[in-house]
């Protein structure tokens, strides 16, 4: 699966790999509200992604709307690749996700 | 869930079709070369191949394609001229494109030696580098669009995706990356829309923007750039103010940043985001999927599916279905009628009639106009015409006609060969023509229309007519008939349609070896059809195919012989009338019946057939309308009509032509299908051969036919054996 879902003691690691679009939409969402209702800190890893289309990009967004009214931790874990920084370039998300920036 | 190939494979079908348009635009544009609508037509046909290509990973066919579209965008622009010399090229490379397509679904490789040459062919044309088709470039490269253009202007670009773009494959980062080819591009995401998570619809953009494009391109560049988005998005591309660039910055920098730093706020203002977005935000709040989807297709279409795409082969499976349903549905009227009982009388008539609605309705999904074979040729005849130095001119009449969809697809290759034959041997070269006081250009008229249960088509040309005398000598010389026959016109131009028989004294690549023609009669038998031969020396030739509207289920009249059954096709029959022993009496012995006051020759299916049972006191004649007048039929009696699915005789009778199949009746027994015009023309035959030169009509009247039963006969199995295996095979 290109994305999967790993539960720690504190915090929920959501790892996408490869090529994030429509087709994994779906689960994607699943697996973050399924994060989300756990309660712990949300870190999302980009490290393996290729690719992410405007269905992750606003999912992504959703998620960390909601983690943070809820105060709760939204963060990337690990590097992001330099396509999937310019493909956020590319679609206008200026502050999006969560400051390229922060780790 | 989005499967890649399913779209790859719905891409290939799709533009194999917009390959047709195209081509029909090119050669109309090659007739009327300041058609500007044609122009268009033939730039977005090309733009769509190029987009949706580069969208499903075609990226050779994206790039190879850009650099026509753009040779067209020239066109548009009024910078390049309509020339013999650009149709040829844009037909060379449509062909590319094609082969390029047919390597995609797995054929033989496009060459790429060939691409490159078109490609060189389109520089020197247009006088501008072009994308190379090996570079995978997908999109335009900005240098030469934004060079060819005026000045650099702002464009104010708001893209409002709808509800169902992203379903139908369409990914709009690409889009926008396209857009950003342009010129610079400020692009600004607005967020506003995207409903709280559970909410929200993972397959659907919520995501809108708002964009300033500077470019030198004009405003059609942009606006093509969403050619195939229009459909299912909001757009709107104005030319940009200064104050406008100022407040859609700010305007979106809020919508974008508000998130981050009031989120609440934001959630719960969320419909209050600006006038546009609004309706989207609210029917993102509504759970009733009844609600209308967003975009331009919701408020100008009811629905967008008015129709759909089905696989040929589901049909031909449904129409079988309908023909098994038939056969079951005689068998319960057969039932009905035994037990006299009037609940299931009433149930299997009340059948009967959804039965026979079912039926033409299934036939009617088949039926398909003729147009697309028909408009394919003008390709053929454009080529041929330059290859063979001829000046020819293809029109067409009756392209709306409609025939089952598995006659047209064994249509094109008869059609195709009688098209070459009248271009190569009927038609002569100009000053050939003009000598003979004739027109310079030619034509070649392609025509269709309903003929009772039959489609007539027809190709005729104002060429030079067949020899008849030639065709003749080569008959005599190939052994075809003895050198002092005497036939008719129609028979010697019979011979045209043997095989390996041509007149042709030089074998060109267009024709001449025989084999043309020999494919048409084989072709169209195969459909149960008949051609039919025209020429008069100098002033052209025609060639009609008559065909059957459909060859599945036919409406059929049964009528007895003896023990055995047979169907005439209700289309052919006119009237039924009572046959006495006096009547016989009276014709002294003579096969003719007086119809109030037309004397009609008649074939008694009975001696027809060879059988040998007792002669009824009073039989019935069938008259039926053939092509050679009227006739009839004497049967014992008719039972009435019958819905008939024709089912094949399969191999070992292909050679029996006066029985076009065989039904299956509902008590399980066997029924052969008539061909009345071929009954006909045996009988007539078979009669001619007995009695010396051959009359028609007029001949049959004088000396009332007394034909054997030839065909079915001569191979040693009447029609009451031929039955009898099919029952045993069944």
């Amino acid at each position: 699966m290109p994305v999967t879902l790993a539960q720690g003691e504190a915090q929920c690691v959501i790892r996408l790999d490869g090529e994030i679009n429509i087709g994994s939409a779906a689960e994607l969402k699943k697996l973050l509200l399924q994060a989300l209702a756990s309660g712990r800190e949300l870190r999302v890893d980009l490290e393996h992604a290729t690719e992410l289309d405007v269905t992750a990009l606003q999912l992504l967004w959703a998620v960390e709307r909601e983690a943070r009214a809820s105060s709760r931790g939204f963060t990337l874990a690990g590097r992001v690749p330099a396509e999937i920084s310019i493909a956020v370039v590319v679609a206008g998300f200026e502050t999006f996700p969560v400051g390229m920036d922060q780790k | 869930m989005l499967d890649k190939d399913k779209f790859r494979q719905a891409f290939l079908e799709e533009a194999r079709e917009i390959l047709l348009e195209l081509e029909s635009s090119l050669l109309a544009l090659n007739d009327n070369r300041g058609d500007n609508e044609l122009v268009g037509r033939a730039f977005r046909a090309l733009h769509t191949i190029k987009g949706s290509g580069a969208m499903f990973g075609f990226d050779e066919l994206a790039a190879f394609s850009h650099n026509l579209e753009n040779a067209f965008d020239e066109v548009r622009n009024g910078r390049l001229q309509v020339t013999s010399e650009l149709i040829n090229l844009s037909l060379a490379a449509l062909d590319q494109i094609k082969a390029m397509l047919d390597e995609a679904a797995g054929g033989v490789g496009a060459s790429v030696a060939a691409s490159a040459e078109i490609l060189a062919k389109l520089r020197q044309l247009t006088g501008k580098p072009g994308t190379h088709a090996a570079a995978a470039a997908p999109s335009p490269p900005s240098a030469p669009l934004a060079a060819a253009s005026g000045a650099t202007r702002d464009w104010q670009i708001r893209f409002c995706p709808g509800a169902d773009l992203m379903r139908t494959g369409t990914n709009p980062l690409l889009l926008l990356r396209e857009l950003r080819q342009l010129g610079s591009l400020r692009i600004k995401a607005s967020m506003a829309a995207i409903p709280p998570l559970g909410e929200l619809d993972p397959e659907r953009c919520y995501i809108s923007w708002e964009m300033v494009l500077s470019t030198s391109a004009p405003r059609e560049a942009i606006s093509d750039v969403f050619i195939f988005v229009a459909d299912c998005c909001e757009l709107t591309i104005e030319p940009a103010t200064a104050p406008a660039i100022e407040l859609t910055a700010k305007r979106t920098a809020e919508a974008t940043t508000a998130p981050t730093t009031a989120p609440t706020t934001e959630i719960t203002t969320q419909p209050a985001a600006g006038p546009a977005l609004s309706p989207a935000a609210a029917e993102s709040k509504t759970p009733n999927p009844k609600s209308p989807p967003w975009g331009r297709r919701a408020s100008d279409t009811p629905d967008n599916a008015s129709s759909i795409r089905v696989p040929a082969a589901k049909l031909d499976q449904f129409v079988n279905l309908v023909g098994e349903l038939v056969t079951v549905q005689a068998r319960l009227v057969e039932i009905a009628a035994r037990r006299e009982d009037p609940d299931v009388v009433a149930v299997s008539e009340e059948i009967e009639r959804l039965t026979s609605a079912l039926r033409e309705n299934s036939i009617s999904i088949r039926m398909l106009p003729i147009r697309a074979t028909f408009e394919r040729f003008r390709r053929l005849v454009h080529d041929l015409a330059r290859d063979l130095h001829k000046e020819v001119e293809l029109t067409i009449e009756g392209a709306d006609t409609e025939l089952d969809k598995s006659v047209i697809d064994q249509l094109n290759d008869p059609l195709m060969h009688l098209i070459r034959n009248s271009m190569d041997h009927g038609i002569e070269p100009p000053e050939t023509r003009l000598a003979a006081s004739k027109r310079r250009s030619a034509t070649i008229h392609l025509s269709a229309r309903h003929s009772g249960d039959s489609v007539l088509i027809s190709v005729a040309d104002d060429g030079g007519g067949i020899d008849a005398e030639a065709v003749r000598n080569r008959a005599i010389e190939k052994g075809l008939v003895a050198t002092d026959a005497v036939l008719t016109e129609a028979q010697i131009f019979a011979f045209i349609l043997a095989p390996g028989f041509s007149t042709a004294r030089q074998v060109t690549d267009v024709s001449g070896r025989g084999v043309g023609m020999d494919v048409v009669r084989r072709s169209v038998e195969a459909l149960r059809g008949t051609i039919d031969i025209a020429s008069k020396s100098g002033n052209g030739t025609s060639v009609t195919l008559r065909l059957p509207l459909t060859l599945a289920i036919i409406d059929g009249l049964l009528v007895r012989v003896g023990h055995a059954y047979f169907v005439l096709p209700l289309a052919a029959t006119l009237e039924c009338i009572e046959l006495t022993r006096q009547d016989i009496e009276r014709a002294n012995g003579k096969h003719v019946a007086n119809v109030r006051g037309e004397i009609i020759p008649y074939i008694r299916l009975r001696e027809y057939f060879n059988i040998q049972v007792e002669r009824p006191e009073r039989e019935q004649i069938m008259v039926a309308e053939t092509e050679d007048g009227r006739y009839g039929f004497v049967v014992d009696q008719v039972l009435g009509d019958h819905q008939t699915v024709i089912k094949n005789l399969g191999r070992f009778y292909r050679h029996v032509h006066l029985v076009s199949g065989a039904t299956i009746l509902g008590n399980g027994t066997v029924a052969l299908i008539l061909d009345p015009h071929r009954l006909v023309r045996d009988a007539i035959r078979t009669m001619a051969l007995a009695r010396g030169p051959l009359g028609a009509r007029a001949n049959v009247r004088a000396a009332a036919p007394r034909p054997r039963a030839p065909d079915v006969a001569a191979q040693g199995m009447p029609a009451p054996s031929v039955a009898a295996e099919i029952r045993a095979c069944s």
